[in-house]
């Protein structure tokens, strides 16, 4: 493998080709922001909160897309790096729902912490704010498309499920939003409700209705356990409170078919000291329904 | 003792509780921003009102005493209702500065907004406009974000006994501050950060050059190292970094701390810190071992009692040390040098 020699903010390291400047300085412990990023999945380069200063180029680069290149020198905290980033927040923030105050995301929003970082504040503004309705139509999944900042990930990650590509941009310019199917609610779409899309939302579009109103983030202890239902071993999270487990919820699936609902319910009825009741679709409508036939177990339950 | 009912609960408590600490008892949660058990109560805040049957109009739990046969209901509609008002009114005269407030994550208001799902005022009404006070060298005050519970002002004149600050103004124009608006500097505050310890919300914030959200931070409690108080507290720690210090409300300081126990942390990081001693060597200071420093001391201790007698020495311990160790200290030189020359340096 050919090695390149590259110089990141004076520093030079040694990575094999190939490598991008994103993944060339995490190797170095320098951390660099990224909203859309999400490797494997969502390569694209879109939020460009990412951008680091790249001697001898004409613009600021997307770093987790650019290659490295023999004798590059990044910078990537210099002063313009930083004032383009200040930019790029401010524009999100100035179509974003300030409400942090009570978003069940704070506390785990890449906005919220990369805001913080690059102290860029609400400001009050005349421009046009997206004024979209709230889709509560599926009862595991929180819609909330005004806190969307279109990095795409969710719409990537769906279309990674065989079969699925539920969720997808629609409409263009100003009035680009992420649809499921074409543009119904989630409740009417083809979703099944793997959770998939929640896990890797950077911000608080899409969050588990069943972490909903329970506790802040950061009053929440958190354990990771891996479901037994199939061999894929996907890896959800408990989440507790005072010693008891609240909720359940899917972390970022890997490769194979990871976060199935009976997966995601198993876990649930497992490890939830209160879970809540399974709801299914039926003729297009969610219905409460019991365990054993969520988890299909009836049949056997009916033999014993 | 006294019999009443909290939530359809029974319960008896001793003459002259509160309905607070009544239902505290029973393991029901009231939410206050304007109580602390230390204080004399205050019912400034409202949001403790609860229903008393009979009652004309809602009361403050933290203040009203329970009586024989008193029926409260602690989460009524009545209540929510009225919490969730005193809420609105709180947020509409504060800054939604949530995403990259210091408080974000600690703070009781956006504890309350968040349980009695708040978002807005929606009163489109005047809002404060101070600059933000930083006179202090030690901490920040953010008037416009102060919802007056007043506990700063409480405990620097109850507990703190300094007097520093109090409320200048009236009416909407009320606000914590030094007499006649001077700077900290020029008032009787010594800095101790008890106000800033008790404030509920982001007003009061200590100054650090770290940037950390409160999610962030581990606490680990600890024993103040600088005097024979032996004041708790927990430090604020970020990867490896203390970046704060939080008192503990147990004996012997009750929650309360002085200006070094709070903000004098700083040395823990400093690079100017020694860490190992230093031995003079031909004229210059070189990096030892402990070892090596107790056996020169030792050595020329016994050197000098031999030379000069044990009364050419004399030992000088610090307000620092444990009692024990400063009992061990005067052991030393009282029995093995064999003098009474032994003091203490009584304070730092």
């Amino acid at each position: 493998m050919k090695m390149l020699n590259v110089t990141i903010n004076g520093t030079v390291t040694q990575v094999p080709e190939g490598t991008t400047i994103m993944q060339a300085a995490a190797q170095l412990g320098i951390d660099i922001p990224a909203l859309c990023y999400l490797k494997g999945v969502n390569e694209v380069g879109a939020c460009r909160i990412c951008v680091v200063e790249v001697k001898g180029a004409r613009t600021l680069q997307a770093s987790c897309v650019l290659p490295v290149s023999e004798g590059m020198e990044i910078q990537t905290e210099s002063p313009s790096v930083v004032t383009a980033r200040k930019e790029i927040l401010k524009l999100i923030l100035a179509n974003h729902p300030n409400d942090c105050l009570t978003c069940n995301k704070a506390g785990e929003c890449k906005l919220q912490e990369y805001a913080y970082r690059y102290d860029v504040k609400f400001e009050e503004h005349q421009g046009e704010r997206k004024n979209l309705g709230i889709d509560t139509s599926n009862p595991y999944i929180y819609r909330d498309n005004n806190k969307c900042i279109l990095c795409g990930r969710c719409v990537s990650m769906c279309a990674k499920v065989p079969e699925r590509a539920v969720l997808a941009f629609g409409n263009r310019g100003f009035e680009t939003t992420v649809v499921a199917d074409n543009n119904k609610t989630m409740g009417e779409s083809n979703c099944v409700s793997c959770a998939r899309c929640i896990s890797v939302c950077p911000v608080g579009a899409l969050i588990d209705s069943r972490t909903m109103n329970i506790a802040r983030s950061w009053e929440l202890q958190k354990e990771d356990v891996k479901c037994a239902v199939c061999e894929h071993g996907c890896d959800f999270q408990l989440l507790k409170k005072n010693g008891k487990v609240v909720a359940v919820r899917a972390l970022a699936a890997g490769e194979g078919r990871p976060l199935c609902l009976k997966g995601r319910l198993t876990v649930d009825l497992t490890y939830n000291d209160n879970p809540k009741t399974p709801l299914v679709k039926k003729d297009g409508e969610f219905v409460e329904a019991t365990w054993a036939e969520v988890l299909g177990l009836d049949k056997i339950l009916g033999k014993i | 003792m006294v019999n009443l009912t909290i939530n359809g609960k029974p319960v008896q408590v001793e003459n002259n509780t509160t309905i607070l600490q009544a239902a505290e008892s029973l393991g029901i949660e009231i939410p206050t921003f304007c109580y602390d058990k230390r204080l004399i109560g205050h019912g400034a805040c409202r949001i403790c009102v609860v229903e008393v049957k009979g009652a004309k109009a809602l009361q403050t739990a933290c203040t009203v005493p329970v009586a024989e046969g008193m029926i409260v209901e602690t989460h009524s509609p009545s209540v929510i209702e009225a919490r969730k008002e005193t809420l609105k009114l709180m947020i509409e005269n504060h800054p939604l500065d949530c995403l990259t407030c210091e408080k974000s994550g600690n703070c009781k208001l956006q504890d309350y907004c968040y349980e009695y799902d708040v978002k807005e005022g929606g009163y489109n009404g005047e809002k404060k406009n101070y600059p933000i006070d930083d006179s202090n060298p030690f901490f920040t005050l953010d008037r416009n974000k102060c919802i007056m519970c007043g506990k700063c002002i409480r405990v620097d004149n109850e507990l703190q006994c300094t007097g520093a600050i109090n409320y200048n103004e009236r009416g909407f124009d009320t606000h914590v501050g030094i007499p006649y608006d001077r700077d900290f500097e020029q008032s009787a505050c010594v800095s101790c950060g008890n106000c800033v310890s008790v404030c509920p919300v982001g007003a009061l914030m200590p100054k650090h050059p770290e940037k950390f959200r409160a999610w962030e931070l581990r606490k680990v409690k600890t024993t103040c190292p600088y005097c024979g108080v032996g004041c708790q507290m927990e430090l604020l720690v970020k990867g490896n970094k203390v970046v704060g210090v939080e008192p503990v409300n147990v004996d012997p300081n009750n929650g309360l701390l002085c200006v070094k126990g709070k903000f004098g942390y700083r040395f823990i990081d400093h690079p100017d810190r020694l860490k190992t001693p230093y031995i003079r060597k031909n004229g210059e200071l070189v990096e030892a071992t402990w070892d090596e420093a107790y056996h020169l001391i030792a050595e020329k201790m016994l050197e000098t009692k031999e030379k000069y007698g044990p009364n050419s020495l004399g030992g000088f311990s610090s307000a620092r040390c444990t009692n024990e160790e400063n009992y061990l200290f005067q052991k030393l030189f009282r029995a093995v040098i064999g003098t009474n020359n032994v003091d203490h340096c009584a304070r730092l």
